[in-house]
């Protein structure tokens, strides 16, 4: 029996997708129903995939049919460990975000009918092996995060919306010039083709630029981020823990799976570069995120900051560094998704985000304020949670690389200040005497705790037991590091 | 027979935490005791482990070692890994011992709080992270361990985090360590690229250059700053005492804050192959024991007395290490953690007797708490330095390093340091136990809180008299005190004693401090504004950050997305003049083709209106019209 697994995985929640608008709002109970059937059986394949999978093997689970056999354009799905450590956090916050939502009120066919076609394009982008596919994935998210945002976001979510949409697009563009130039220079679409083709350095070096626009802007990396902190701050749960949990993550992983392998020498000439932005990104998102009053744009600034642990590590060009970032990918997705979670529940309860009008939630809601508590000291990065794995081989890698020592002590500086603005969020809405808005709320449902635990399982397991998730990143760091030529 | 039983030693008590922590409030209050009898079997098992590394010695084999490696990166692995050998032997009977002794303390001293199970899960959690460092046979092993410790300070602290003071102060000391810990951490990263791996044996024996080990060492030197509160990292630890006075014995006495001198004396090759950080380490010892010392003279507050006492011992065991002795500072050390952990306990019992913890509104304690003001007394003789305490012993030690070492301008403050701290003593015995009586109702500890002061009472008294004996099983001697420095010593802490008492002690005439303080008025200020650090830090470091923060926020939202916004204005406008110069010039001129413009035009609209759905259409047809192309050209 073979499967085509990779095309279930992908394709099974545009199935159901469409199933789910087709019953509409009337039947929207049996819709949701069926959202979170699709996604749970997503990620039951995802985990046998998982354990399934070959760590001593490259790619797996390949599917490579000629397309457009003309342009050598073929519908080409792989999966190694970095895809799927991608496609692992895709299709759980799917199901999380699906299961957190449940009560969702508003155009419940809809709702969920996005949330399902977010993951279609989501599983999409970290499989895809051809350029083609790849970017239509890549654009096809940004459909279903509109709607999210533009239908059920706050009372600024068309700005927001349209922001998000536009700045990324723009990224693109140049994405695509890019993808264009590539396959007029080497003939192919293939991603893993084009790796290691020997191309020109200075070809190398503007075709990396135009890449870096289109992923920087994802990440985002300073100064490319302000479309973040809107679009976070006017989406909807749901949309905010997939966005900060997966989609940024999609940069990262450009990165990593084509400028870094494909563009070997541009690579080298611009870690600098990359470097001295991960550095401010760091230094500059943890800054603004302690002077924010509003706490889901807190955890906005507060993935800059981390993300550029993410771009750190991939600056460095070291097993040590490359591993940080996927772990750091990882890892921001699950604790940026459990605290974006609990930032909702929060808010569903007290109807603010505004840092000053809630605290106290450790006194009168104990499981929330221990798990936002739990979440905060993942998140500032304490050894045996998974936060500090990937910041701590980044910087072991960033340290052993030739990246400027300065810009590595700016970096490591963020880790300081990250426990500032987390401590200082816990300070004043975890503890202290319970506000007004808190005095009469209660407690998380046995739904949201069933939401959080998974989330909080992993932090641990992987804090404590790093080869849990880098037995998967290593071989697929090692490969990338082998095509770029054992740099 | 196996030892792998040492591996529960940890483990007891990190299990007590994972059962208590997940539990109701209710529930969790009943499970106290699983708290305290993990801490037992912990207890029970290092004397176990403790007889089985007897006699000691200088073994190059740990007795029982165990080692897990948890990553894999490219072709090097990460392993931590723990190994009892006789230092880590010892330092479990320490961490047991006290833990024990606290744990029973807080069953009185807590018992009125709502929150006690979580207390006990937290103190749980430190135990256990404490007993990991110890034991931990890697440097990464020890940062984690470490980290963790200072997470179970800040939960502590702020145990009572409804009051501002306890919040405040919580977040100060993870903050300040923190700053710390980026040295530490640092130091990881230079090994990791220096020798790869992390654990001791292989670091320690590593061939370091003089100029990497002094970058390795300052940096760990650094960390241990912050975590042992020496200057200038030490302004959190005052506020500190804003927690329970047992976990205040415990961490902030006892076992957490020394373990920054237990990193040095872990990483002692290195800063031997740098020789200056040994230099750097010798002088902020010498400063903070001194400046320190001067500030506890000052205070009021019991707790902030006993504060600046310990930052002022830690300094005198950096002095023990930067002159080259890291047996003597792990000896001063052991006997600090019991004779410290016992005057607060003390302290603990006092202030729950007065209702207070200003010296001021006590006095005449010694009646009413026998117990206490006993065990308190061998906690003062021991902590002034009077012989047969264990202080004398091993402060006598450090001075005879000193002296030995033909460091006398060093010898020279830490006898100063030794002078001060008999002083503060005195001035706190003196104005608590046998100041005149200003409450009436006053009643000794109970039971449970009596009990651990007694041992650990007797373990000050006799333990000073094992010097020796722990030199050997240590594997470097600690002889017996010489004859001249233990005189010279002795009539140090008389002196401070003497002069205590002739301030504070005198029934009939004490002497009026105020003169004091009028006359010297410039000193005074200084001493109690802590010579400024904490109005420094606070106006230039917090306040500075604060600052910036806001301004980098305003510059992110008028400055760097005003650009975003200002470009999509630009656009804007951009295609709105190009509708216009289409609608008058183009379609004035080329009437022919006018209505083919006014569609183009109609199509530039969608975009300047900022549709998204036009957006979607306009990539959409690029898509297709590139595969399409993409077609013809293949064929």
């Amino acid at each position: 029996m073979n499967l085509p697994l990779l095309t279930i995985i992908v394709f099974l929640p545009l199935l159901g997708a469409v199933t789910v608008a087709l019953l509409g709002n009337a039947r929207a109970t049996a819709g949701r129903a069926i959202a979170a059937t699709v996604s749970v059986v997503d990620l039951v394949l995802v985990a046998w995939m998982t354990m399934r999978f070959d760590v001593s093997a490259g790619m797996q689970f390949v599917e490579k049919v000629a397309w457009v056999p003309q342009a050598n354009m073929t519908y080409h799905l792989g999966l190694d460990g970095m895809s799927l450590t991608m496609v692992v956090l895709s299709a759980l916050l799917t199901l999380l975000a699906i299961v957190a939502s449940w009560k969702t009120g508003k155009n419940p066919a809809l709702w969920f009918s996005m949330l399902l076609l977010l993951e279609v394009g989501m599983n999409g982008v970290f499989l895809a092996m051809d350029f083609v596919l790849f970017y239509v994935f890549w654009e096809l998210v940004l459909v279903p995060m509109y709607f999210l945002i533009a239908m059920w976001g706050g009372p600024r979510r068309q700005y927001a919306a349209v922001k998000f949409f536009l700045y990324t697009l723009f990224g693109s563009v140049f994405m695509l010039v890019g993808i264009i130039a590539l396959y007029l220079q080497t003939g192919t679409f293939d991603i893993l083709e084009m790796a290691g083709a020997g191309l020109d350095p200075s070809f190398q070096w503007w075709v990396f630029g135009a890449f870096f626009l289109g992923f920087a802007v994802k990440v985002p990396i300073f100064p490319l981020h302000t479309w973040l902190p809107d679009a976070h701050v006017e989406a909807p749960t749901a949309a905010s823990v997939l966005l900060a949990g997966v989609l940024l993550k999609m940069g990262s992983y450009g990165f990593l799976r084509i400028s870094l392998p494909i563009l070997p020498d541009a690579a080298a000439e611009w870690s600098t570069f990359i470097a001295a932005l991960a550095a401010i990104s760091i230094v500059y998102g943890a800054a603004v995120a302690f002077a924010q009053t509003d706490m889901k744009k807190l955890v906005a600034y507060s993935s800059v900051s981390h993300m550029g642990f993410v771009m750190l590590g991939i600056a460095s060009m070291t097993p040590e560094g490359l591993n940080g970032a996927v772990a750091v990918m990882f890892s921001h997705g699950i604790v940026t998704g459990m605290l974006f979670f609990l930032v909702g529940m929060v808010y569903d309860r007290t109807h603010t985000r505004v840092i000053a009008e809630v605290s106290g939630l450790s006194s009168k809601v104990p499981i929330a304020g221990g798990l936002f508590a739990f979440a905060s000291f993942a998140s500032l990065g304490l050894p045996g949670l998974s936060g500090f794995v990937g910041e701590f081989l980044s910087l072991l890698g960033a340290w052993a690389s030739d990246i400027p020592v300065g810009w590595v002590i700016v970096s490591a500086i963020g880790v300081l200040l990250a426990a500032a603005y987390m401590l200082w969020l816990v300070q004043r809405v975890v503890l202290g005497s319970p506000s007004a808005a808190v005095e009469s709320i209660p407690d998380l449902s046995t739904r949201e705790v069933l939401v959080l635990v998974p989330l909080v399982m992993l932090t641990i397991g992987v804090g404590v037991y790093w080869d849990s998730l880098l037995r998967f990143t290593d071989p697929a760091v090692r490969s990338i590091l082998a095509m770029m030529g054992g740099a | 027979m196996s030892m792998d039983y040492v591996l529960l030693v940890p483990l007891l008590p990190a299990l007590a935490f994972a059962v208590l922590t997940p539990m109701p409030r209710t529930v969790r209050l009943k499970l106290v005791p699983l708290a305290v009898g993990a801490v037992f079997g912990s207890l029970v098992l290092s004397i176990a482990a403790f007889l089985a590394v007897w006699p000691g010695g200088q073994q190059l084999e740990p007795a029982w070692h165990g080692v897990v490696t948890i990553a894999h990166i490219g072709d090097r692995a990460i392993s931590l890994g723990l190994a009892l050998e006789p230092m880590s032997a010892v330092m479990l009977l320490v961490v047991t011992i006290v833990g024990a002794a606290v744990q029973v303390y807080s069953l009185g001293y807590m018992h009125r709080e709502e929150r006690i199970g979580w207390y006990y899960a937290a103190l749980s959690l430190f135990t256990a992270a404490m007993l990991v460092l110890v034991l931990s046979n890697d440097f990464l092993g020890l940062f984690m361990a470490w980290e963790v410790m200072g997470l179970c300070s800040y939960l502590l602290i702020g145990f009572w985090h409804e009051q501002e003071a306890p919040r405040l102060a919580s977040i100060k000391a993870f903050l300040t360590t923190k700053v710390g810990d980026l040295g530490f951490m640092l130091a990881l990263a230079v090994i990791y690229a220096e020798v790869g791996v992390f654990d001791f044996a292989t670091v320690l024996g590593h061939d370091w250059s003089a100029g990497t080990a002094t970058f390795v060492a300052l940096l760990m030197l650094f960390g241990a700053m912050g975590k042992s509160a020496q200057f200038p990292l030490h302004t959190w630890l005052p506020d500190a005492m804003a927690g329970p006075t047992p976990a205040s014995a415990l961490i902030h006495a006892a076992t957490m804050v020394a373990a920054g001198v237990f990193l040095i004396v872990r990483a002692f090759p290195i800063f031997e192959a740098s020789g200056i950080a040994l230099t750097v380490t010798l002088w902020v010892g010498l400063g903070t024991a001194l400046l320190s010392g001067l500030l506890a003279m000052v205070q009021h507050d019991i707790k902030k007395v006993l504060a600046y006492s310990t930052i002022s011992q830690l300094g005198f065991m950096f002095i023990a290490l930067g002159a080259g002795s890291p047996t003597v500072a792990l000896y001063h050390l052991v006997t600090h953690a019991y004779f410290k952990s016992l005057l607060f306990l003390g302290a603990g019992v006092i202030i729950h007797a007065a209702h207070t913890q200003d010296m001021r509104q006590m006095g005449g304690l010694a009646r009413k708490l026998p117990v206490t003001s006993l065990t308190f007394a061998a906690g003062s003789l021991a902590l002034a330095g009077v012989v047969p305490f264990s202080g004398f012993w091993s402060k006598d030690e450090i001075l005879a390093v000193l002296l030995h070492e033909q460091q006398y301008a060093a010898f020279a403050i830490a006898l100063a340091a030794a002078f001060v701290t008999a002083f503060y003593v005195a001035r706190l015995w003196f104005r608590v136990f046998t100041a005149p009586t200003q409450q009436a109702e006053l009643h000794e500890g109970h039971r449970s809180m009596v009990a651990p002061m007694v041992v650990l009472a007797a373990i000050t008294a006799v333990i000073g008299f094992f010097g020796p004996t722990l030199g050997g099983f240590l594997g470097h001697g600690i002889p017996w005190p010489a004859f001249g420095t233990a005189a010279v010593s002795t009539f140090a802490a008389a002196a401070g004693i003497m002069l205590g008492w002739y301030v504070y002690g005198r029934r009939k005439s004490v002497v009026n401090t105020q003169v004091i303080k009028q006359r010297f008025p410039h000193a005074y200020g200084v001493l109690v504004n802590k010579y400024y650090f904490d109005l420094t830090y606070g106006y230039f470091i917090v306040g500075g950050y604060t600052a910036l923060a806001r301004g980098l926020a305003s510059l992110d939202a008028n400055v760097v997305d005003g650009i975003v916004n200002g470009a999509a204005r630009t656009w804007r406008s951009l295609a709105a003049l190009g509708w216009a110069f289409d609608r008058r010039v183009i379609d004035g001129v080329v009437n022919g083709s006018a209505s083919a413009v006014r569609a183009a035009g109609a199509r530039m609209r969608t975009l300047q209106t900022g549709s998204v759905r036009g957006y979607q259409t306009l990539v959409a047809g690029a898509v297709v019209l590139f595969v399409i192309w993409i077609l013809v050209k293949g064929a």
